[in-house]
């Protein structure tokens, strides 16, 4: 009995933190302006491009493929 | 053969429909899939620009190929209605929309494809799904009477 309560009480608990993937047809949130990398404020995502590049000793590799809508 | 079965089921529940799967009668009724011709299935919504960029492709494939054999539906998966309705509008508006939408707030169908990105398109011939392009294709209008041309053979 205190078994199964365990199970069941680690099964309530931990289930909550599987984390589950963001479907192509829920991407409206994230397809948004607003979450786009300084949101879309063009001379801040130069300085923050400037602050990742000079502390990586790298440039590139930035961006993400596709519209944010799930594409290729 | 009933374990068979079970894996069939539940790959259909985990993936969507895999290309040879034939579509429920439920969301055959959702799309008004009745004849046994070529439905082109169209998976769009506002907020996807790739999407938007198709349309206008599609809706010229709509108006090339003989409605007797192909049918283009489109899915607006928009889970605001009012957003889907502002942006068919304004599709209609510009002529870039020309054929029916369903909509799909509750992405019900949708859940059933399970498309592994969007736009997505499904090809459905004889209430079967046999071919599926995912993503944003330039020239998508070519892709498509390339592939109608294969599948009406």
């Amino acid at each position: 009995m205190i078994k199964a309560t365990l199970v069941m009480l680690s099964v309530l608990l931990f289930g909550g933190c599987s984390i589950k993937d963001v479907q192509p047809w829920e991407k409206e949130t994230l397809a948004k302006d607003t979450m786009k990398n300084a949101a879309g404020n063009t001379l801040m995502t130069k300085f923050e491009n400037h602050i990742y590049f000079s502390k990586e000793g790298s440039k590139g590799g930035g961006g993400v493929a596709g519209g944010g809508c799930g594409c290729n | 053969m009933r374990s068979i079965i079970l894996t069939l089921l539940l790959s259909t529940l985990l993936f969507g429909y895999q290309q040879g799967d034939t579509i429920s009668q439920n969301i055959q009724d959702k799309l008004s899939i009745k004849e046994d011709k070529i439905y082109i299935i169209d998976f769009f919504a506002s907020w996807c620009a790739s999407c938007e960029k198709e349309i206008p492709y599609i809706s010229k494939v709509h108006q090339q190929v003989d409605s007797r054999q192909v049918e283009i539906i489109g899915v607006d998966v928009d889970k605001n209605i009012e957003n889907a309705k502002a942006f068919q509008k304004e599709l209609k508006e510009r002529n870039a929309l020309t054929f029916r939408v369903v909509n799909d707030p509750e992405n019900n169908i949708i859940k059933a494809f399970k498309p592994i990105g969007m736009p997505a398109l499904f090809y459905v011939k004889d209430k079967k799904v046999v071919d599926a392009v995912f993503g944003a294709v330039d020239n998508i209008d070519e892709v498509i009477m390339a592939d109608l041309k294969r599948l009406q053979k």
